[in-house]
Protein backbone atom coordinates (compact mmCIF):
# COMPACT_ATOMS: atom_id res chain seq x y z
CA UNK A 1 0.00 0.00 0.00
CA UNK A 2 1.57 3.23 -1.12
CA UNK A 3 -0.19 6.46 -0.40
CA UNK A 4 2.54 9.04 -0.91
CA UNK A 5 2.60 11.01 -4.13
CA UNK A 6 6.03 10.99 -5.71
CA UNK A 7 7.82 14.06 -7.00
CA UNK A 8 7.31 13.08 -10.62
CA UNK A 9 3.58 13.13 -10.13
CA UNK A 10 3.80 16.41 -8.27
CA UNK A 11 5.83 17.97 -11.08
CA UNK A 12 3.39 16.72 -13.68
CA UNK A 13 0.49 18.08 -11.63
CA UNK A 14 2.17 21.48 -11.31
CA UNK A 15 2.97 21.54 -15.02
CA UNK A 16 -0.62 20.58 -15.69
CA UNK A 17 -1.76 23.48 -13.52
CA UNK A 18 0.34 25.92 -15.55
CA UNK A 19 -0.88 24.36 -18.76
CA UNK A 20 -4.51 24.71 -17.84
CA UNK A 21 -4.20 28.21 -16.42
CA UNK A 22 -5.35 29.57 -19.77
CA UNK A 23 -7.99 26.91 -20.32
CA UNK A 24 -11.53 27.97 -21.11
CA UNK A 25 -14.41 27.65 -18.63
CA UNK A 26 -15.80 24.70 -20.61
CA UNK A 27 -12.49 22.86 -20.44
CA UNK A 28 -12.15 23.63 -16.73
CA UNK A 29 -15.67 22.43 -15.98
CA UNK A 30 -15.19 19.23 -17.96
CA UNK A 31 -11.86 18.53 -16.32
CA UNK A 32 -13.37 19.06 -12.88
CA UNK A 33 -16.09 16.50 -13.65
CA UNK A 34 -13.56 13.85 -14.66
CA UNK A 35 -11.37 14.57 -11.66
CA UNK A 36 -14.36 14.31 -9.35
CA UNK A 37 -15.04 10.84 -10.77
CA UNK A 38 -11.37 9.90 -10.35
CA UNK A 39 -11.31 11.15 -6.76
CA UNK A 40 -14.31 8.98 -5.96
CA UNK A 41 -12.74 5.99 -7.70
CA UNK A 42 -9.57 6.45 -5.62
CA UNK A 43 -11.62 6.62 -2.42
CA UNK A 44 -13.53 3.52 -3.40
CA UNK A 45 -10.27 1.71 -4.16
CA UNK A 46 -8.61 2.76 -0.91
CA UNK A 47 -11.64 1.85 1.21
CA UNK A 48 -12.55 -1.17 -0.92
CA UNK A 49 -12.48 -3.66 1.92
CA UNK A 50 -14.29 -1.62 4.54
CA UNK A 51 -16.95 -0.51 2.05
CA UNK A 52 -17.35 -3.99 0.55
CA UNK A 53 -19.02 -4.43 -2.84
CA UNK A 54 -22.36 -3.06 -1.66
CA UNK A 55 -20.84 0.05 -0.13
CA UNK A 56 -18.78 0.72 -3.25
CA UNK A 57 -21.89 0.48 -5.42
CA UNK A 58 -23.72 2.94 -3.14
CA UNK A 59 -20.86 5.43 -3.17
CA UNK A 60 -20.52 5.15 -6.94
CA UNK A 61 -24.25 5.42 -7.73
CA UNK A 62 -24.34 9.03 -6.61
CA UNK A 63 -21.21 10.23 -8.35
CA UNK A 64 -21.96 8.36 -11.57
CA UNK A 65 -25.44 9.90 -11.79
CA UNK A 66 -23.79 13.27 -11.40
CA UNK A 67 -20.83 12.84 -13.76
CA UNK A 68 -22.36 10.70 -16.55
CA UNK A 69 -25.04 11.71 -19.05
CA UNK A 70 -26.83 8.35 -18.92
CA UNK A 71 -29.71 9.55 -21.08
CA UNK A 72 -27.45 10.33 -24.04
CA UNK A 73 -25.36 7.21 -23.42
CA UNK A 74 -28.47 5.04 -23.14
CA UNK A 75 -29.90 6.41 -26.36
CA UNK A 76 -26.68 5.81 -28.31
CA UNK A 77 -25.87 2.32 -27.00
CA UNK A 78 -29.37 1.20 -27.96
CA UNK A 79 -28.69 2.51 -31.48
CA UNK A 80 -31.45 5.14 -31.40
CA UNK A 81 -31.59 8.59 -32.97
CA UNK A 82 -33.18 11.30 -30.80
CA UNK A 83 -36.54 10.81 -32.55
CA UNK A 84 -36.51 7.02 -32.18
CA UNK A 85 -35.51 7.35 -28.56
CA UNK A 86 -38.35 9.75 -27.79
CA UNK A 87 -40.77 7.45 -29.56
CA UNK A 88 -39.93 4.57 -27.21
CA UNK A 89 -42.38 3.55 -24.53
CA UNK A 90 -41.67 5.66 -21.42
CA UNK A 91 -41.69 2.72 -19.03
CA UNK A 92 -39.40 0.64 -21.24
CA UNK A 93 -36.99 3.55 -21.65
CA UNK A 94 -36.76 4.21 -17.94
CA UNK A 95 -36.37 0.49 -17.17
CA UNK A 96 -33.44 0.41 -19.57
CA UNK A 97 -31.82 3.55 -18.11
CA UNK A 98 -32.31 2.21 -14.61
CA UNK A 99 -30.59 -1.12 -15.26
CA UNK A 100 -27.89 0.59 -17.32
CA UNK A 101 -27.00 2.92 -14.43
CA UNK A 102 -26.96 -0.07 -12.06
CA UNK A 103 -24.67 -1.94 -14.43
CA UNK A 104 -22.26 1.00 -14.64
CA UNK A 105 -21.96 1.20 -10.86
CA UNK A 106 -21.63 -2.59 -10.62
CA UNK A 107 -18.85 -2.64 -13.25
CA UNK A 108 -16.86 0.09 -11.49
CA UNK A 109 -17.43 -1.47 -8.04
CA UNK A 110 -16.26 -4.83 -9.30
CA UNK A 111 -13.17 -3.59 -11.16
CA UNK A 112 -12.03 -0.96 -8.65
CA UNK A 113 -11.93 -3.34 -5.70
CA UNK A 114 -8.55 -2.61 -4.16
CA UNK A 115 -5.68 -0.17 -4.06
CA UNK A 116 -2.04 -0.76 -4.92
CA UNK A 117 -0.57 2.66 -5.47
CA UNK A 118 -2.44 3.73 -8.61
CA UNK A 119 -2.44 7.42 -9.47
CA UNK A 120 -4.79 9.23 -11.86
CA UNK A 121 -3.24 12.00 -13.93
CA UNK A 122 -4.91 14.46 -16.26
CA UNK A 123 -2.71 14.97 -19.33
CA UNK A 124 -4.69 17.49 -21.31
CA UNK A 125 -8.05 18.91 -22.25
CA UNK A 126 -9.17 19.63 -25.81
CA UNK A 127 -12.31 21.26 -27.05
CA UNK A 128 -13.70 19.43 -30.01
CA UNK A 129 -16.54 21.37 -31.57
CA UNK A 130 -18.93 21.47 -28.70
CA UNK A 131 -17.59 18.35 -26.97
CA UNK A 132 -14.61 18.30 -24.64
CA UNK A 133 -12.00 15.54 -24.60
CA UNK A 134 -10.22 15.06 -21.25
CA UNK A 135 -7.12 12.90 -21.62
CA UNK A 136 -5.98 11.02 -18.54
CA UNK A 137 -3.89 8.03 -17.50
CA UNK A 138 -3.94 5.62 -14.61
CA UNK A 139 -0.35 5.08 -13.55
CA UNK A 140 0.19 1.83 -11.69
CA UNK A 141 2.84 1.49 -9.02
CA UNK A 142 5.11 -0.43 -11.42
CA UNK A 143 4.95 2.48 -13.89
CA UNK A 144 2.55 0.79 -16.32
CA UNK A 145 0.02 3.21 -17.73
CA UNK A 146 -3.52 2.81 -19.01
CA UNK A 147 -4.87 5.71 -21.03
CA UNK A 148 -8.42 6.83 -20.25
CA UNK A 149 -9.91 9.52 -22.47
CA UNK A 150 -13.27 11.01 -21.56
CA UNK A 151 -15.67 12.74 -23.95
CA UNK A 152 -17.95 15.25 -22.26
CA UNK A 153 -20.98 17.08 -23.58
CA UNK A 154 -22.84 20.01 -22.11
CA UNK A 155 -26.56 19.98 -21.42
CA UNK A 156 -28.17 23.08 -19.90
CA UNK A 157 -24.84 24.34 -18.63
CA UNK A 158 -23.84 21.03 -17.03
CA UNK A 159 -20.89 19.03 -18.39
CA UNK A 160 -21.23 15.27 -18.21
CA UNK A 161 -19.31 12.26 -19.51
CA UNK A 162 -20.79 10.61 -22.61
CA UNK A 163 -17.95 8.25 -23.50
CA UNK A 164 -14.88 6.64 -21.96
CA UNK A 165 -12.11 5.49 -24.29
CA UNK A 166 -9.77 3.06 -22.53
CA UNK A 167 -6.53 2.30 -24.42
CA UNK A 168 -8.22 3.41 -27.62
CA UNK A 169 -11.32 1.29 -27.12
CA UNK A 170 -14.50 3.36 -27.02
CA UNK A 171 -16.86 2.01 -24.37
CA UNK A 172 -19.84 3.53 -26.16
CA UNK A 173 -19.03 1.89 -29.52
CA UNK A 174 -18.36 -1.43 -27.86
CA UNK A 175 -21.65 -1.37 -25.97
CA UNK A 176 -23.56 -0.12 -28.99
CA UNK A 177 -22.29 -3.01 -31.13
CA UNK A 178 -23.00 -5.53 -28.39
CA UNK A 179 -26.42 -4.15 -27.38
CA UNK A 180 -27.84 -3.42 -30.82
CA UNK A 181 -27.05 -7.01 -31.88
CA UNK A 182 -29.29 -8.23 -29.04
CA UNK A 183 -32.01 -5.65 -29.73
CA UNK A 184 -32.06 -6.60 -33.41
CA UNK A 185 -32.46 -10.31 -32.79
CA UNK A 186 -34.41 -10.39 -29.53
CA UNK A 187 -35.69 -6.89 -28.74
CA UNK A 188 -35.11 -4.28 -26.06
CA UNK A 189 -36.89 -6.23 -23.32
CA UNK A 190 -34.53 -9.14 -23.81
CA UNK A 191 -31.58 -6.75 -23.59
CA UNK A 192 -32.94 -5.32 -20.34
CA UNK A 193 -33.24 -8.88 -19.01
CA UNK A 194 -29.66 -9.73 -19.97
CA UNK A 195 -28.30 -6.56 -18.37
CA UNK A 196 -30.28 -7.30 -15.22
CA UNK A 197 -28.59 -10.72 -15.12
CA UNK A 198 -25.19 -9.04 -15.52
CA UNK A 199 -25.88 -6.78 -12.54
CA UNK A 200 -26.86 -9.86 -10.50
CA UNK A 201 -23.65 -11.63 -11.57
CA UNK A 202 -21.51 -8.73 -10.42
CA UNK A 203 -23.38 -8.61 -7.12
CA UNK A 204 -22.99 -12.34 -6.46
CA UNK A 205 -19.27 -12.36 -7.29
CA UNK A 206 -18.55 -8.96 -5.73
CA UNK A 207 -16.66 -8.95 -2.46
CA UNK B 1 1.44 -4.68 -25.64
CA UNK B 2 2.98 -6.29 -28.66
CA UNK B 3 1.67 -9.47 -30.11
CA UNK B 4 4.34 -12.08 -30.24
CA UNK B 5 3.79 -14.66 -32.89
CA UNK B 6 4.78 -18.27 -32.83
CA UNK B 7 4.72 -20.98 -35.42
CA UNK B 8 1.10 -21.91 -34.86
CA UNK B 9 -0.39 -18.95 -36.74
CA UNK B 10 1.08 -20.21 -39.98
CA UNK B 11 -0.84 -23.44 -39.64
CA UNK B 12 -3.85 -21.31 -38.73
CA UNK B 13 -3.46 -19.07 -41.74
CA UNK B 14 -3.38 -22.02 -44.10
CA UNK B 15 -6.43 -23.57 -42.45
CA UNK B 16 -8.17 -20.24 -42.67
CA UNK B 17 -7.49 -19.77 -46.36
CA UNK B 18 -8.98 -23.16 -47.06
CA UNK B 19 -12.03 -22.27 -44.97
CA UNK B 20 -12.59 -18.88 -46.57
CA UNK B 21 -12.75 -20.29 -50.05
CA UNK B 22 -15.74 -22.37 -49.08
CA UNK B 23 -17.62 -19.98 -46.85
CA UNK B 24 -20.76 -18.02 -47.50
CA UNK B 25 -21.25 -14.41 -46.52
CA UNK B 26 -23.98 -13.30 -44.13
CA UNK B 27 -26.35 -10.85 -45.85
CA UNK B 28 -27.57 -8.71 -42.95
CA UNK B 29 -24.48 -8.65 -40.76
CA UNK B 30 -21.74 -6.09 -40.22
CA UNK B 31 -20.38 -4.92 -43.60
CA UNK B 32 -16.82 -5.18 -42.28
CA UNK B 33 -17.37 -8.81 -41.33
CA UNK B 34 -18.57 -10.65 -44.44
CA UNK B 35 -17.24 -13.98 -43.14
CA UNK B 36 -19.07 -13.72 -39.82
CA UNK B 37 -20.53 -17.22 -40.01
CA UNK B 38 -17.10 -18.80 -40.45
CA UNK B 39 -15.45 -16.36 -38.07
CA UNK B 40 -17.93 -17.32 -35.36
CA UNK B 41 -17.12 -21.01 -35.82
CA UNK B 42 -13.42 -20.27 -35.52
CA UNK B 43 -14.08 -18.01 -32.53
CA UNK B 44 -15.95 -20.83 -30.78
CA UNK B 45 -13.20 -23.29 -31.65
CA UNK B 46 -10.50 -20.98 -30.28
CA UNK B 47 -12.62 -20.22 -27.23
CA UNK B 48 -13.09 -23.88 -26.35
CA UNK B 49 -9.35 -24.53 -26.61
CA UNK B 50 -8.72 -21.39 -24.59
CA UNK B 51 -11.13 -22.32 -21.80
CA UNK B 52 -10.13 -25.96 -21.62
CA UNK B 53 -6.38 -25.73 -22.10
CA UNK B 54 -4.70 -22.36 -22.47
CA UNK B 55 -6.54 -20.38 -19.81
CA UNK B 56 -6.12 -22.96 -17.01
CA UNK B 57 -2.43 -23.32 -17.88
CA UNK B 58 -1.99 -19.53 -17.93
CA UNK B 59 -3.69 -19.23 -14.51
CA UNK B 60 -1.40 -21.93 -13.15
CA UNK B 61 1.60 -20.12 -14.60
CA UNK B 62 0.56 -16.86 -12.92
CA UNK B 63 0.35 -18.59 -9.53
CA UNK B 64 3.68 -20.37 -9.97
CA UNK B 65 5.76 -17.63 -11.63
CA UNK B 66 6.08 -14.37 -9.70
CA UNK B 67 5.61 -11.05 -11.49
CA UNK B 68 9.35 -10.32 -12.05
CA UNK B 69 9.76 -13.70 -13.74
CA UNK B 70 6.76 -13.09 -15.98
CA UNK B 71 8.07 -9.62 -16.81
CA UNK B 72 11.40 -11.17 -17.77
CA UNK B 73 9.63 -13.66 -20.04
CA UNK B 74 7.55 -10.89 -21.63
CA UNK B 75 10.67 -8.73 -22.09
CA UNK B 76 12.57 -11.60 -23.69
CA UNK B 77 9.92 -12.40 -26.31
CA UNK B 78 9.22 -8.72 -26.97
CA UNK B 79 12.91 -8.15 -27.58
CA UNK B 80 13.49 -11.18 -29.78
CA UNK B 81 10.56 -10.05 -31.93
CA UNK B 82 11.70 -6.45 -32.02
CA UNK B 83 13.41 -6.60 -35.45
CA UNK B 84 9.88 -6.66 -36.86
CA UNK B 85 9.10 -3.42 -35.00
CA UNK B 86 12.31 -1.79 -36.26
CA UNK B 87 11.62 -2.76 -39.88
CA UNK B 88 8.08 -1.39 -39.65
CA UNK B 89 9.41 1.87 -38.12
CA UNK B 90 11.40 2.22 -41.33
CA UNK B 91 8.51 1.22 -43.60
CA UNK B 92 6.31 3.81 -41.92
CA UNK B 93 8.92 6.54 -42.42
CA UNK B 94 9.64 7.14 -38.72
CA UNK B 95 13.42 7.71 -38.65
CA UNK B 96 13.50 8.91 -35.02
CA UNK B 97 11.66 5.85 -33.86
CA UNK B 98 13.78 3.62 -36.10
CA UNK B 99 17.04 4.76 -34.49
CA UNK B 100 15.61 4.75 -30.99
CA UNK B 101 14.22 1.22 -31.46
CA UNK B 102 17.48 -0.01 -32.98
CA UNK B 103 19.32 1.36 -29.93
CA UNK B 104 16.72 -0.24 -27.70
CA UNK B 105 17.20 -3.63 -29.34
CA UNK B 106 21.01 -3.44 -29.05
CA UNK B 107 20.92 -2.29 -25.41
CA UNK B 108 18.38 -4.87 -24.27
CA UNK B 109 20.01 -7.72 -26.22
CA UNK B 110 23.37 -7.02 -24.57
CA UNK B 111 23.18 -5.17 -21.24
CA UNK B 112 19.63 -6.49 -20.83
CA UNK B 113 20.97 -10.08 -20.94
CA UNK B 114 19.35 -11.22 -24.15
CA UNK B 115 16.26 -9.13 -23.54
CA UNK B 116 15.32 -10.52 -20.12
CA UNK B 117 15.65 -7.03 -18.66
CA UNK B 118 14.66 -3.68 -20.08
CA UNK B 119 17.49 -1.25 -19.24
CA UNK B 120 16.71 0.67 -22.47
CA UNK B 121 13.54 1.97 -20.81
CA UNK B 122 15.60 3.57 -18.03
CA UNK B 123 17.72 5.20 -20.74
CA UNK B 124 14.63 6.74 -22.27
CA UNK B 125 14.43 4.34 -25.21
CA UNK B 126 10.75 3.53 -24.86
CA UNK B 127 9.12 0.48 -26.45
CA UNK B 128 7.05 1.07 -29.58
CA UNK B 129 4.32 -1.03 -31.02
CA UNK B 130 4.49 -1.51 -34.77
CA UNK B 131 3.72 -4.37 -37.11
CA UNK B 132 3.04 -4.91 -40.80
CA UNK B 133 -0.73 -4.45 -40.47
CA UNK B 134 -0.17 -1.03 -38.87
CA UNK B 135 2.26 -0.17 -41.68
CA UNK B 136 -0.41 -1.00 -44.26
CA UNK B 137 -2.79 1.16 -42.23
CA UNK B 138 -0.31 4.05 -42.20
CA UNK B 139 0.05 3.63 -45.96
CA UNK B 140 -3.70 4.13 -46.23
CA UNK B 141 -5.01 0.58 -46.48
CA UNK B 142 -8.45 -0.06 -45.03
CA UNK B 143 -8.99 -2.85 -42.53
CA UNK B 144 -10.40 -5.28 -45.05
CA UNK B 145 -12.64 -8.09 -43.92
CA UNK B 146 -12.44 -9.06 -40.26
CA UNK B 147 -10.98 -12.52 -39.68
CA UNK B 148 -10.67 -14.97 -36.85
CA UNK B 149 -7.60 -17.12 -37.22
CA UNK B 150 -7.58 -20.61 -35.69
CA UNK B 151 -5.37 -20.72 -32.58
CA UNK B 152 -4.41 -17.06 -33.02
CA UNK B 153 -7.61 -15.05 -32.68
CA UNK B 154 -8.85 -11.79 -34.19
CA UNK B 155 -7.24 -10.34 -37.29
CA UNK B 156 -8.18 -8.88 -40.66
CA UNK B 157 -7.11 -9.03 -44.28
CA UNK B 158 -4.89 -6.02 -43.61
CA UNK B 159 -3.38 -7.45 -40.43
CA UNK B 160 -3.05 -11.17 -41.17
CA UNK B 161 0.11 -10.89 -43.34
CA UNK B 162 1.77 -9.39 -40.27
CA UNK B 163 1.83 -12.85 -38.71
CA UNK B 164 4.15 -13.96 -41.48
CA UNK B 165 6.49 -10.95 -41.31
CA UNK B 166 6.72 -11.25 -37.53
CA UNK B 167 7.54 -14.92 -37.87
CA UNK B 168 10.16 -14.44 -40.59
CA UNK B 169 11.85 -11.59 -38.72
CA UNK B 170 12.02 -13.50 -35.44
CA UNK B 171 15.44 -15.12 -34.93
CA UNK B 172 13.82 -17.94 -32.94
CA UNK B 173 12.16 -19.14 -36.15
CA UNK B 174 15.55 -20.19 -37.46
CA UNK B 175 16.67 -22.17 -34.43
CA UNK B 176 16.32 -25.93 -34.02
CA UNK B 177 12.67 -26.87 -33.32
CA UNK B 178 13.89 -28.59 -30.14
CA UNK B 179 14.58 -25.09 -28.85
CA UNK B 180 11.85 -23.22 -30.70
CA UNK B 181 8.87 -25.40 -29.82
CA UNK B 182 9.17 -25.28 -26.03
CA UNK B 183 9.90 -21.56 -26.25
CA UNK B 184 6.78 -21.08 -28.36
CA UNK B 185 4.74 -22.84 -25.70
CA UNK B 186 6.18 -20.61 -22.96
CA UNK B 187 5.51 -17.56 -25.14
CA UNK B 188 1.91 -18.60 -25.80
CA UNK B 189 1.23 -19.23 -22.11
CA UNK B 190 2.86 -15.95 -21.12
CA UNK B 191 0.88 -13.97 -23.74
CA UNK B 192 -2.30 -15.61 -22.51
CA UNK B 193 -1.42 -14.76 -18.92
CA UNK B 194 -0.93 -11.11 -19.89
CA UNK B 195 -4.41 -11.14 -21.43
CA UNK B 196 -6.23 -12.62 -18.43
CA UNK B 197 -7.36 -9.24 -17.18
CA UNK B 198 -8.73 -8.26 -20.60
CA UNK B 199 -10.62 -11.52 -21.04
CA UNK B 200 -12.03 -11.22 -17.52
CA UNK B 201 -13.51 -7.90 -18.58
CA UNK B 202 -14.88 -9.53 -21.73
CA UNK B 203 -16.43 -12.36 -19.75
CA UNK B 204 -18.04 -9.95 -17.30
CA UNK B 205 -19.21 -7.30 -19.72
CA UNK B 206 -20.00 -8.91 -23.06
CA UNK B 207 -23.47 -10.06 -24.04
CA UNK B 208 -22.12 -11.47 -27.29
CA UNK B 209 -18.40 -12.06 -26.74
CA UNK B 210 -17.77 -12.45 -30.48
CA UNK B 211 -19.12 -8.96 -31.27
CA UNK B 212 -17.42 -7.50 -28.21
CA UNK B 213 -14.01 -8.85 -29.21
CA UNK B 214 -14.46 -7.77 -32.83
CA UNK B 215 -15.25 -4.18 -31.89
CA UNK B 216 -12.48 -3.99 -29.32
CA UNK B 217 -9.99 -5.44 -31.81
CA UNK B 218 -10.90 -2.99 -34.56
CA UNK B 219 -10.71 0.02 -32.30
CA UNK B 220 -7.48 -0.95 -30.70
CA UNK B 221 -5.87 -1.54 -34.10
CA UNK B 222 -6.97 1.91 -35.21
CA UNK B 223 -5.55 3.40 -32.03
CA UNK B 224 -2.24 1.65 -32.64
CA UNK B 225 -2.04 2.70 -36.28
CA UNK B 226 -2.19 6.29 -35.03
CA UNK B 227 0.22 5.48 -32.18
CA UNK B 228 -2.42 6.57 -29.68
CA UNK B 229 -2.24 10.14 -30.98
CA UNK B 230 -4.51 10.46 -33.96
CA UNK B 231 -3.54 13.47 -36.10
CA UNK B 232 -5.56 16.67 -36.32
CA UNK B 233 -8.96 16.81 -34.74
CA UNK B 234 -10.41 14.45 -37.34
CA UNK B 235 -13.86 15.54 -36.36
CA UNK B 236 -15.16 16.34 -39.80
CA UNK B 237 -15.49 12.68 -40.66
CA UNK B 238 -17.65 12.01 -37.67
CA UNK B 239 -20.05 14.90 -37.55
CA UNK B 240 -22.74 13.58 -39.81
CA UNK B 241 -26.19 12.83 -38.43
CA UNK B 242 -27.00 14.21 -35.02
CA UNK B 243 -23.38 14.25 -33.89
CA UNK B 244 -23.42 10.87 -32.15
CA UNK B 245 -20.47 9.71 -34.19
CA UNK B 246 -18.38 12.52 -32.76
CA UNK B 247 -18.92 11.02 -29.33
CA UNK B 248 -18.50 7.45 -30.41
CA UNK B 249 -15.25 8.05 -32.20
CA UNK B 250 -13.58 11.15 -30.91
CA UNK B 251 -10.48 10.67 -33.06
Amino acid sequence: MRTTINFGTLTISLLALCHFAHATPAANDAQAVVEKLHATLLNVMRDADSLSYKGRVQTLNGVLAETFDFTTIGRIVTGNSAEQWNALDDAQRSRFLDVFAQLSAATYASNFDGYSGEVFETLGVEEKRGNVLVKTVIVKSDGDQVTLDYVLRETNGVWQIVNVIASGVSDLSLKRADYTAVIKSEGLDSLIGKLTDKVANYASSGR
Amino acid sequence: MRHQRNLLPIVGLLTLLSLITGCASTPNGDPGDPYEATNRKIYNFNDSIDRNVLQPVARGYVTVAPKPVRSGVTNFFDNVGYINVILNDALQGKPGQFFSDTGRFVVNSTIGLGGLFDPAKEMGLMAHDEDLGQTFGVWGAGEGAYLNIPLAGPSSFRDAPGFLSALLLNPLTYLNPIVTLPLSVVNAVNIRANLLEATNIRDQAALDPYTFVREAYRQQREFRIYDGNPPGDGFDDYLEGDGDSAILRIY
